[in-house]
């Protein structure tokens, strides 16, 4: 019963991965014959759910149709693995002034948190933080350096 | 027999005691500078050298004094210092007051005032000085006070004090002088605390020592606590410093979103809050708990800044598309936009006085600061960089503004006016410091 579980799991995941290929950055999952199956997958779906990244517009935090396939994949997984809890961390380039900034990545933050939470994922499982424009992803005063800092991050806190 | 006291001592301790009386008082009541007015009144001031006696330049505390009240007075945008160089047989001077002043030298060298120091019991450890402004013109004195039980120790203190009560007697608000600014100064990548240093870059010192990013300081009008933003990996909280206990304490909100507290004038808290699903601004009681909803529509309302009598209200809203000033009037309730022109206009800070409010634009140059008069509508830009300009402050006397300024390729903190003129840094020393905000911290008694 157990294996038929595991099974499962890990048919999701390689549906998850299949519907999110091309989305994002995948990031290499060490696979070993020696290590549980089960351990695997949940090592692949907690890569999964972290490397992908949502970009925004300046001043904007509507969540764009083509990270909506990526989210998708994050929610099958999330319920998958309901002992997954995941940050969503919001984010701003370094443009605007700092307040505004914080409460812009707040809605940044709280705008892919509701689009989960409508695809099904437990709000207990989620949470949020916004750093504003603290904590770039990259440095750099150009509008690629921008744009690559207006995003939500994923971290996953617990597993 | 021989008298323990000469003429001389006598008339010394008389003046002394005349000046006790009236201690730090203006001559008249009468306005000398306008420094709220269209344009900016100038005044030339010399500072006469301090004496112990006729002819009789003082060399200990007295000159550590005078260099102390020099570089306060540099500080003001008003006065321009009279070089000792300028004044024709320089400015040792044989008295200190009366008929015996050689105010010509003065005059031709350009100075409307004359500051004399006088030390009667000399300038060693614990002495008193008795400080007197004149009308050079007129020679008719403009302000006196004494200040007792100087120390090399106290000599920043005191030459605050003697500056806050010229600045007093000018312009009729010596708050300047009064105030201690509240910055945030980097400590790290991802450490940043509250510190605490005087608008003349004299006493710094840290608060708060806690991992994390602190930001947006705010001072209780009492005095006794600072409130702010802080941030670590994964929340949002208010921080709170109680100068009373020297502790911080963070408290947490639902929506873990914490931004911009200030305090009002009944020492109470508005701040941004997401409770609500957005950031919106709300009140908190003495106890820094959730009392009630200040301002909020389905977009972010960040950035409260109040008048001194708390019934009115600017902030930064997004509910017509990009950020703009607003202003909420309590006495009615209504809201209206305040900022006209540019696309992204943030961090609204209304003078106490409530005439004006000063706000940060980006422009094509960059973000500048704006002043903008609350009954006119007019506005009138107030930094110009290099540099990102950006959270300005409103002092108490609604003249001064602190704002923070990357200019030097650092961000540092940097005073103007409310009719602008060349910026002047206050040294914080190494590492970024930012979001300058104003208060006072009651005398000891």
């Amino acid at each position: 019963m157990k294996n038929l579980k595991t099974l499962g799991l890990v048919m999701v995941l390689a549906l998850a991965l299949g519907l999110g290929a091309g989305c994002a950055k995948k990031a290499e999952v060490q696979t070993s014959a020696t290590e549980d199956p089960a351990a695997v997958a949940l090592n692949t779906a907690v890569q999964t759910i972290t490397d992908g990244i949502v970009y925004f517009d300046y001043d904007k935090y509507d969540v764009k149709s083509e990270y909506t396939g990526m989210l998708q994949q994050k929610a099958e997984l999330m319920k998958a693995y309901p002992d997954i809890r995941v940050r969503i961390a919001g984010n701003c380039d370094e443009r605007g002034t700092q307040e505004y900034n914080l409460a812009l990545g707040e809605r940044r933050a709280r705008a892919v948190y509701d689009y989960l939470v409508m695809l099904g994922v437990n709000p207990s499982q989620l949470e949020m933080v916004s750093y504003g424009k603290e904590r770039p992803a990259v440095s750099g005063d150009t509008p690629e350096a921008w744009a690559l800092n207006r995003r939500d991050n994923f971290d996953v806190i617990a597993r | 027999m021989k008298c323990g006291l000469n003429w001389s001592n006598w008339l010394s301790a008389a003046a002394l005691m005349l000046c006790c009386a009236f201690a730090a008082v203006p001559a008249r009541a009468v306005t000398i500078v306008d420094i709220y007015g269209p344009g900016q009144n100038m005044v030339n001031m010399a500072l006469a050298t301090p004496l112990t006696g006729p002819d009789k330049a003082a060399t200990g505390l007295g000159k550590e004094l005078g260099a102390a009240v020099e570089s306060n007075l540099s500080f003001l945008p008003f006065m321009r210092l009279t070089p000792p160089s300028a004044v024709l047989g320089g400015s040792v001077l044989n008295a200190w007051q009366g008929s015996g002043l050689d105010f010509k030298r003065f005059q031709i060298a350009g100075a409307d005032l004359l500051l004399t120091a006088y030390w009667p019991g000399g300038d060693g450890r614990g002495g008193a000085v008795e400080i007197r402004l004149f009308e050079t013109f007129s020679g008719k004195p403009v302000f006196s006070g004494v200040y007792r039980d100087v120390t090399a120790a106290n000599v920043p203190a005191t030459a605050d004090r003697i500056c806050a009560d010229i600045m007093q007697t000018l312009t009729g608000s010596g708050d300047f002088f009064r105030s201690t600014l509240a910055f945030v100064k980097a400590g790290g990548p991802k450490k940043r605390d509250v510190w605490l240093i005087s608008p003349t870059g004299k006493g710094m010192r840290q608060i708060t020592n806690i991992a994390g990013t602190a930001l947006s300081p705010s001072w209780s009008p009492d005095g006794r606590y600072v409130v702010f933003s802080h941030m670590d990996d994964s929340s949002h909280a208010l921080g709170v410093w109680d100068r009373s206990r020297n502790r911080v304490q963070r408290i947490r909100f639902p929506g873990n979103t914490v931004i911009g507290p200030v305090f009002m004038p009944d020492n109470k808290v508005a701040v941004a809050l997401s409770t609500n699903g957005y950031p919106n601004i709300f009140l908190l009681d003495h106890k820094f708990q959730r009392e009630r909803v200040l301002e909020q529509s389905p977009g972010i309302d960040v950035s409260p800044s109040f008048d001194s009598t708390g019934t009115k209200m600017a902030f930064t809203s997004g509910r017509m598309g990009g950020p703009q000033i607003f202003l909420k009037d309590f006495t009615t309730g209504q809201v209206r936009r305040v900022s006209m022109n540019g696309g992204y206009n943030t961090e609204p800070t209304l003078s106490p006085d409530g005439t004006l409010v000063a706000f940060t634009r980006l422009t094509p140059q960059g973000h500048r600061i704006f002043v903008q008069d609350m009954v006119t509508g007019i506005e009138r830009q107030v930094s110009f960089g290099p540099g990102r300009d950006e959270q300005p402050s409103f002092a108490p006397d609604s003249y001064f503004i602190a704002f923070t300024s990357d200019r030097s390729g650092q961000h540092k903190i940097y005073l103007t006016t409310r009719h602008g003129g060349e910026p002047k840094l206050v040294p914080t020393g190494a590492g970024a410091a930012t979001f300058p905000r104003w208060g006072k911290i009651p005398e000891a008694k």
